[in-house]
């Protein structure tokens, strides 16, 4: 299945291509992927992290599907 | 020794007179909300003799205390109609405070509207006003180098500033102060407090500290191990420690987008398509390549250091930041993604004195008035500069948001109390509607930021999208931050002190060791209960019913894309935020 992944701040540097930025790369992933799984292979550091798919907030362990969004943003705040 | 420092511009006399014993556990906000209560009829008009202009340290003003160098500034809003209290970073608190001053309380008029002055306040505790009317019209950037020009060179010193914005009594003029390098880029600029000090003819406060020592406290070692402690807390959260500096507040651009709570095109979207322009990491890599500075304190004591130059091709300062708020209502709102337009618009509302979130929400309604496009840039630096240089659509624009949609047949206006809201959706981020809604200063992120639970994951979560709990969140979040603000704490030691419990813990352990008096969490708590009560019951007597707790009606039945809903807490919820109020009067004394 193909999933959309954007990383924001700090994060953009683990995509694969290398690249950086904040556009949404298209992975091909294994049906049944989780976050989690995206987040593991990505070597994302450990620490808390906020998970967007589809514009919602998303647990880890969520399963993605194919046409999903996922972004994922380290802790970060402003106002 | 805690003194106030009365200033009579109608006479040009000030008196010093010792802080009343009843306010003795009051600063900041605090102490803003009790003089105004005191002092001002809640009916009266905001820019008459009547009114009463109060600037205010918090209680860690002139201490070491971590990011406790906010001041605080108080009045009758001629924007809102009600209380206000705007507070800003920069240098004016420490060294009010080290002064020994726990308040200016600015009353009167002089009889000469064309009359400017300059109170100036010196670091042996004499004060001075000085004519200065060859000064009418200058912009804030201007009088800060007329202020230089006239200081010793080895002189260390604040200013508070007020623009041409503030001398014309317009509804969103704010009040400029310097930050630590001298720039007057700092603003309590919210509600219109800029027209309350232009009404009383005063231009400029000059506040020297120079030799000056920090306040003592009374047990030193218990204030400096407590502080060590609150410090730690700061650094070590992701948020205060990692993401704020290096981003800055403008990290959240991408973060709101996301969750489709971002306010686009005065307010028609929760998404906007060209974000990246005026993201915060875009925002971080231009500047470093520019070689402008990315991580600053707004004021002496910030551990945080989330401030940033913004700087222009050939690497010239041109404004601070800008800030999230200013690239969201200058940039976003307007569906202008070019930062360097953001930043020539947040510049001239600097210069001007204008609050950057009330004219970027005003720029926006304006456009949707069809008279220039979304996006367009040159039309609206244009449009701005019209306030004051003529043609359309003139000074109508410095009145704020609902003046112009009123004034230009806009139908689509996002205020609450007159005031413009903020860069937050409330249809796909409920709980701060219910902040908006309630709030006794207008539409207030900083009232009580939901943002934590809601998107961010900090302190706990709350859906966004749903309405369960978010009447609670915002109650308990104002309560919370109105004592922060009592203390002058910058908002963003929130984030640690909700996730950190010794950091909460700190604040007191501070507090008792620097006051020599009682402080626990029930004492913060009830200091928070105690701010917020002031305030509603001055709206209260002002005219402000249950009615004026509400969103627009809009909100309530125009779905807002990419999730499609509405605002959806009842107006029961909204009411029931302030519950506590009669109670808290009593106790007060006040009822």
């Amino acid at each position: 299945m193909k999933v959309d992944v954007a990383l924001f701040a700090y994060l953009s540097d683990h995509q694969p291509d290398g690249l950086g930025g904040r556009h949404a790369r298209a992975f091909d992933l294994a049906d049944g992927t989780r976050v989690a799984d995206v987040i593991a292979d990505l070597a994302l550091p450990d620490q808390p992290r906020i998970v967007f798919v589809n514009n919602r907030h998303a647990a880890e362990d969520s399963a993605l599907h194919d046409g999903d969004r996922l972004a994922i943003f380290p802790p970060i705040a402003g106002g | 020794m805690r003194d106030i420092l009365y200033v009579d511009m109608a006479t040009l006399s000030t008196e010093r007179k010792p802080l009343p014993e009843k306010w003795s556990r009051y600063a900041g906000r605090a102490l803003t909300d009790a003089i105004v209560y005191d002092m001002v009829p809640p009916t009266c008009d905001p820019l008459g003799r009547g009114a009463v202009l109060v600037f205010a340290p918090g209680l860690f003003g002139g201490t070491s205390a971590p990011n406790g160098g906010r001041l605080s500034v108080g009045a009758k809003s001629p924007l809102t109609g009600g209380i206000k209290e705007s507070n800003s970073g920069g240098q004016a608190a420490h060294a009010l405070a080290k002064i020994g001053l726990s308040a200016v309380v600015v009353t009167g008029k002089p009889a000469d509207p064309l009359a400017r002055f300059m109170l100036s306040i010196e670091a042996d505790g004499s004060v001075k006003i000085e004519r200065v009317d060859g000064w009418a019209g200058l912009g804030n950037y201007a009088v800060a180098d007329a202020i230089k020009a006239l200081r010793p060179a080895d002189d260390h010193y604040a200013t508070i500033t007020n623009g041409p914005a503030g001398e014309a009594g317009l509804k969103a003029a704010g009040i400029a102060i310097s930050d630590m390098k001298g720039y007057p880029n700092r603003f309590a600029g919210r509600g219109g407090l800029g027209a309350v000090m232009g009404s009383k003819g005063l231009k400029a406060i000059v506040v020297s500290d120079k030799g000056l020592k920090g306040v003592e406290h009374a047990d030193k070692e218990a204030f400096n191990a407590a502080m060590k402690r609150f410090a730690k807390a700061l650094t070590d959260h992701p948020v205060s420690g990692v993401g704020l500096p290096t981003y800055g507040t403008n990290v959240l651009m991408n973060i709101l987008n996301e969750a489709g709570g971002l306010p686009t095109k005065n307010f028609s979207s929760g998404h906007f398509d060209d974000v990246e322009g005026v993201s915060g990491e875009k925002q971080r890599e231009v500047t470093l390549e520019r070689g402008g500075n990315v991580k600053h304190g707004c004021h002496t004591g910030c551990v945080i250091q989330c401030s940033r130059y913004w700087v222009d091709k050939e690497g010239a300062y041109v404004t601070k930041g800008p800030e999230y708020e200013s690239a969201w209502s200058l940039g976003t709102d307007c569906c202008i993604s070019d930062m360097d337009t953001v930043a020539a618009l947040d510049r001239l509302c600097g210069d001007y004195g204008l609050d950057t979130i009330e004219m970027g929400a005003t720029l926006a309604v304006y456009m949707d008035s069809g008279k220039i496009a979304f996006g367009d840039g040159p039309a609206a630096i244009k449009a701005l500069k019209s306030i004051f240089e003529g043609g359309e659509p003139g000074m109508v624009l410095g009145h704020g948001a609902e003046a112009t949609g009123l004034a230009f047949g806009v139908d689509h206006i996002p205020v609450v109390k007159h005031q413009a809201m903020p860069a937050y959706e409330p249809r796909a981020v409920q709980g701060i509607g219910v902040t908006y809604a309630t709030t006794p200063m207008g539409a207030d992120h900083t009232a009580g930021y939901t943002i934590t639970a809601n998107i961010l994951g900090v302190g706990g979560t709350v859906d966004p999208l749903k309405t369960a709990g978010q009447a609670e969140l915002s109650k308990n979040l104002q309560i919370a931050t109105a004592m922060l603000d009592a203390f002058g704490l910058c908002i963003f030691v929130a984030f640690p002190v909700l996730d950190i419990p010794d950091a909460f813990v700190a604040i007191y352990d501070m507090a008792a060791a620097h006051t020599g008096q009682a402080w626990d969490t029930d004492e913060l708590m009830k200091l928070g209960r105690e701010v917020l009560t002031f305030e509603r019951l001055f709206n209260t007597a002002a005219g402000f019913t249950a009615a004026d707790d509400r969103l627009p009606a809009w909100m309530k039945t125009v779905p807002l894309p990419p999730h499609n809903t509405v605002f959806e807490v009842t107006d029961a919820e909204l009411d029931s935020v302030f519950d506590f109020v009669p109670e808290t009067a009593k106790e007060m004394g006040l009822l």
